[in-house]
C-alpha cells in the first residue's frame, strides 16, 4: 500500500516539521553539558541582566547567570517530566480504558466514573492539589501531571477499544481458547496504538506547558535548578529592564509545544484512514 | 449407504445437542431465539443447518462454542464426545476451543488481526494450547497452509492479513481451525464473503479434510446450493425451532415440510446444481 506509492512527502511533511522541532528540543536536552556554553548554576555578578552578546547570546539573568545555558538545561527538566508524566497517563490510562471496555458493566461504570471524577477537576488546578498533597520536587510534578492525563487516555482506549471488540478477530479469538489477558494485550492493544500514540504526542506538549505552570507558581523544579517556569517566574520581575529573561523561555516553550503539536496531528493525519486521499 | 446410518451402527455421535434453548432476556419477558433444537453430528460428517436469518441457526451454532452473549440464558444439553460442554468451567471451556472444537467465522477479513502476521495467527492455537514457541508454531503453520493449498506457505507466513485475497484468507482461517486435529469444526457460512470460483473452492477443501482427517463438520448456511454440493445430512431451522432433517437427497427430492418446501422453491436455479 504505502510502500509501493513511495515516500509521499506532502503526508509525511507535519511529522517531519514537528519531528525537527521536537528533535532539536530533545538534542538540547540529552547533550546539555555539551550544548551549553556555560554552566547554569555559575554566577557572574559583573555580568548581571546583560543583553544578548558575543559572550552571551540570550544574555544573563539577574544573578549574571548564561540565560541560553539556564534555557538548554530546563529543556532536560522538562522533557524528563513530559516523558514520564506521559508514560505515567498512557500506561495507567490505557489499562484503566481497556479493562474498563473489555469486562463492561460494573467494572466499567466504577472505573469510568472514577475517571469523570478526575476529570471534573481543572488540570491545573488537580496538579496543583495533588503536587500540594505530594509535596514540591520534580517527581512529585512527573506524577502529578500523569495523573492529571490518565482520564483523557483511559477515555480513548475505551473508545477504541469498544470498536475493535466488534471486530471478528476477537470473537476469532476467543473460538481458539485464548485467555481475556492475551486477547487484551495481543489482540486489542497493538489495533489501539495508533491514536494512542496520536495522544501521547499532544499530551507531551500539555505536560510541557503544566510542568511550566507549576514550575512558574513554585510547585515544579526549584530554583537554582532552571526550568522554562521558573526562569519565566524571575523574568516577569524584570520585564522592563530585560526582556530577554521572559522571551527566551517563553520561546523555548513555543518551540518544543508546537513540534510536539505537529508532530501528534501530523501523526493523526497518517494513521487515520479517514484523512487520508 | 449413508455415512449416518454407517455411524448409527458403531458408536456415539461427535456432537450431540439436546433440547437446546436460549433466551434473551428483555424489558418484557424475554426472545426465545433457540426453542427446543435437537441435533447429532456423526464422526466424518458434514452436517448443515440451514435457515433463514434469525432462524436461530448462528445462536445454536455459538451455544456449543458457549460464545453467546452475556446476557443469554441458556438450557438443554451439548455433548461433545463425553464432555458436557453447559457444564464445563470457563476455563475448561477455553482449553476445549481451538483445540478439541474449532470455529470457521463468516469473514475471513474480519476475523484475521490485521496487526499480526499470518503464520503467528495459524500458529497461535498451538501455542495456546501446545505450550510451542512462536518459532515453532509458524513453521507448523506453513504446514498448515499447505494443507489448505496457498502457494509458497514459506513466503506466505510473512505476510499480513491484507496481502491475503478473500479465498486465501479463509484458507488461513482453515488452517487456523485445523491446527489441533479437533473432532468438530464448526463453519458458520464460511464462504458467505467469496465470490462463487472460490466458494467452490472452498467446498471442496472443507470436504477434502473431512475425508482426510475424519473430522466432523457443523455448517452452518443459508444457502441451499452449498447445502447440496457439501453435506450429508441436513437440519432446517424455522424461528429457532427444527422444522425438518434427513439426508440431503431425501431433503430435495422429498421434502416433507412446508416450510422446507417453500425454501427449496425459493431458490433460483436456472440448471440444477450438480453434486460434485
Amino acid at each position: 500500500m504505502a510502500a509501493a506509492a513511495g515516500f509521499d512527502f506532502r503526508r509525511w511533511r507535519l511529522v517531519l516539521l514537528g519531528g525537527l522541532l521536537v528533535g532539536i528540543v530533545l538534542f538540547a536536552a540529552i547533550f546539555a553539558p555539551w550544548v551549553a556554553p556555560y554552566s547554569p548554576f555559575d554566577l557572574d555578578v559583573t555580568q548581571m541582566l546583560q543583553g544578548p552578546s558575543a559572550a552571551h547570546w540570550l544574555g544573563t539573568d539577574e544573578l549574571g547567570r548564561d540565560v541560553l545555558s539556564r534555557a538548554i538545561y530546563a529543556a532536560r527538566i522538562s522533557m524528563q517530566v513530559a516523558l514520564l508524566a506521559v508514560s505515567v497517563g498512557l500506561v495507567g490510562g490505557t489499562l484503566i480504558g481497556m479493562t474498563a471496555a473489555y469486562f463492561g458493566g460494573l467494572v466499567e461504570q466504577a472505573l469510568m466514573r472514577a475517571m469523570d471524577l478526575l476529570f471534573s477537576f481543572p488540570a491545573i488546578l488537580l496538579a496543583v492539589v495533588l503536587m500540594a498533597s505530594l509535596g514540591t520536587s520534580v517527581l512529585n510534578a512527573m506524577i502529578a501531571i500523569g495523573i492529571v492525563f490518565i482520564p483523557g487516555f483511559s477515555r480513548l482506549a475505551r473508545a477504541s477499544t469498544q470498536a475493535v471488540l466488534r471486530q471478528q478477530y476477537i470473537e476469532a479469538a476467543r473460538s481458539i481458547g485464548m485467555s481475556d489477558a492475551r486477547i487484551i494485550f495481543r489482540e486489542i492493544l497493538p489495533n489501539i496504538m495508533a491514536p494512542l500514540m496520536v495522544e501521547a504526542a499532544v499530551a507531551f506538549a500539555y505536560a510541557v506547558l503544566l510542568e511550566s505552570a507549576l514550575s512558574f507558581l513554585g510547585l515544579g523544579a526549584q530554583p537554582p535548578d532552571p526550568s522554562w517556569g521558573n526562569m519565566l517566574s524571575t523574568g516577569r520581575g524584570f520585564m522592563a529592564q530585560a526582556p530577554w529573561l521572559s522571551i527566551v523561555p517563553g520561546m523555548a516553550m513555543f518551540i518544543c509545544v508546537l513540534g510536539f503539536n505537529l508532530l501528534g496531528d501530523g501523526l493523526r493525519d497518517v494513521t487515520d484512514p479517514h484523512m487520508r486521499e | 449407504m449413508d455415512i449416518r446410518s454407517r455411524a448409527l451402527e458403531n458408536g456415539r455421535p461427535t456432537l450431540s445437542v439436546r433440547d437446546l434453548t436460549v433466551d434473551f432476556p428483555k424489558r418484557s419477558g424475554s426472545f426465545r431465539a433457540v426453542d427446543g433444537v435437537s441435533l447429532d453430528v456423526w464422526p466424518g460428517e458434514i452436517v448443515g443447518v440451514i435457515g433463514e436469518s434469525g432462524s436461530g441457526k448462528t445462536m445454536t451454532a455459538l451455544s456449543t462454542l458457549r460464545m453467546l452473549p452475556k446476557r443469554a440464558v441458556v438450557s438443554g444439553s451439548i455433548e461433545l464426545g463425553q464432555r458436557r460442554i453447559l457444564d464445563l468451567s470457563p476455563a475448561e471451556m477455553r482449553k476445549l476451543r481451538g483445540d478439541r472444537l474449532s470455529f470457521i467465522p463468516q469473514d475471513a477479513m474480519r476475523a484475521l488481526n490485521p496487526t499480526m502476521r499470518i503464520g503467528r495467527q495459524v500458529g497461535e492455537p498451538l501455542v495456546l494450547h501446545r505450550n510451542l514457541s512462536f518459532k515453532a508454531a509458524v513453521s507448523r503453520a506453513v504446514d498448515l497452509l499447505r494443507a489448505v493449498h496457498v502457494r509458497e506457505p514459506e513466503r506466505r507466513v510473512e505476510d499480513y492479513p491484507h496481502g491475503f485475497s478473500g479465498g486465501m484468507q479463509q484458507r488461513a482461517m482453515i488452517a487456523m481451525g485445523l491446527a489441533l486435529e479437533p473432532e468438530l469444526i464448526i463453519a458458520d457460512e464460511p464462504t458467505t464473503a467469496l465470490d462463487v470460483t472460490v466458494q467452490a473452492q472452498v467446498l471442496k477443501l472443507l470436504k477434502e479434510i473431512r475425508d482426510r482427517e475424519k473430522t466432523s463438520i457443523l455448517f452452518i448456511t443459508h444457502d441451499l446450493g452449498v447445502v447440496s454440493e457439501l453435506c450429508d445430512w441436513v437440519y432446517v431451522m424455522y424461528r429457532g425451532k427444527v422444522v425438518e432433517q434427513g439426508s440431503v437427497e431425501r431433503i430435495f427430492t422429498e421434502p416433507r415440510e412446508d416450510y422446507t418446501k417453500m425454501l427449496l422453491a425459493s431458490t433460483p436455479t436456472l440448471f440444477p446444481r450438480e453434486a460434485s
